[in-house]
């Protein structure tokens, strides 16, 4: 590791200080982007897979269709709460 | 060319024409604004300090608003009951039916009609306080512009609820009513007994046991993360959409890109978001004092 945190600051001709906050900054944007990208992933699948249900089994018993609906928002919420987690997470690490 | 077909036509020329204009005028160069800093619109400055440690602030103010505001309209209306309903009492009574759904739905009757009236308040509490998250008021006094000598307040969109705080109290008050309602109805050991649910035998037991005790905590911290998180990334995004992003890069064309997912996000946050974060809320809350108090886990 030592070795390879000297080889950078040959490279990039800068100081040890510059190069961690450059490091810290990174770190920052990675957790960000890893928060937010990979959270919405999976919520979008989940999303996906909710609504895509809901149409299958609206089709097969048309007249279960408000009760589905009510049921739908609720999956709906609870899986885009999680790219929330993600989110937040990441703001905080970027902000704090 | 029909006239709908027109009016597409000169919004999306109007689009990229300004989109052209702010390039030509401005130029594509990147200047970075270190002093405008997006998480001061969330931070709480202290306006008066009352006795004792508590502080009034803004988040204080808005809890107050959505308080005087779920009393004071419910109050109204119920004073003014008609027989023949005008279009106001007629929408009272679709959102009171809306909530006798949630909790009729989730619990047995005679708990039903114990705990409507508190996950009612609770709903349309969590409900004014989103929505009234989304008016532009001047409590932003961070920031001040002058009118006519005098210093007003920056506008600014923010939500009690977009605090972490608000939504723990009200995870913490339903956590412990579901809790001492479900010790109420079996007895600790038997509470304690049903979490397990039925057919789970020999040593799975006290495993099963841990997790689902576990997962009663966990229900606090995600009751109150849903709520906060959806919230404040729903400002955030339309802060950085509605122009944010352009004053932070210092890049002028960007505002006039992202301005149409401004008011896209707006609209969804708006109509959707603040309305089934409440209701989830609601739901889970009813779900929660149900499951305490049913026979069969």
């Amino acid at each position: 590791m030592d070795v390879l945190f000297s080889l950078i600051t040959v490279f990039a001709q800068a100081s040890a200080e510059e190069v961690a906050a450059y490091g810290s900054d990174a770190g920052k944007a990675i957790a960000l982007g890893v928060g937010g990208g990979l959270g919405a992933v999976g919520a979008g699948v989940g999303i996906g897979i909710i609504f895509g249900k809901v149409i299958e089994s609206v089709t097969r018993q048309p007249e279960m269709r408000d009760e589905i609906t009510s049921i739908q928002w609720l999956g709906f919420a609870l899986t885009e709460a999680c790219f929330f987690y993600g989110l937040v997470a990441g703001l905080i690490a970027f902000f704090l | 060319m029909s006239t709908r077909r027109k009016i597409v036509l000169a919004i999306v020329g109007f689009y990229v024409g300004s989109i052209v204009l702010l390039v030509a005028i401005f130029g594509f160069t990147r200047r970075d604004n270190d002093e405008f800093k997006p998480q001061e619109e969330f931070r709480l400055e202290t306006w008066f300090s009352l006795p004792g440690p508590l502080d009034f602030n803004k988040a204080v103010f808005y809890v107050i608003v959505a308080g005087l505001l779920t009393v004071g309209s419910m109050l109204y209306i119920a004073n003014r009951m008609q027989a023949h309903p005008n279009r106001v009492q007629t929408a009272v009574e679709t959102i009171y039916q809306f909530m006798r759904n949630i909790t009729g739905g989730n619990m047995d009757d005679r708990m039903a009609r114990k705990w409507f009236p508190f996950i009612g308040s609770l709903f349309l509490f969590i409900w004014f306080s989103n929505l009234i998250g989304y008016i532009p008021l001047p409590t932003n006094t961070h920031e001040t512009f002058e009118v006519f000598g005098a210093d007003i307040p920056a506008f600014a969109i923010y939500a009690s609820t977009a605090n972490v705080s608000v939504p723990l109290v009200l995870a913490l008050v339903v956590f412990v009513a579901y809790n001492v309602e479900g010790i109420r109805a079996k007895g600790l050991f038997g509470y304690l007994k049903s979490l397990v649910p039925e057919g789970v035998k020999g040593p799975m037991v006290g495993f099963i046991f841990i997790l689902e005790f576990v997962s009663n905590f966990m229900r606090l911290v995600s009751l109150s993360v849903r709520l906060f998180a959806n919230i404040l990334a729903g400002h955030l995004i339309i802060l950085f959409m509605s122009g944010g992003l352009a004053v932070l890069l210092g890049l002028e064309v960007l505002g006039a890109i992202t301005l149409p997912a401004g008011v896209i996000l707006f609209v969804f946050e708006v109509g959707l978001v603040a309305t089934l974060q409440a209701f989830i809320f609601a739901t889970l809350s009813a779900i929660y004092l149900g499951g305490a108090v049913a026979e069969h886990h």
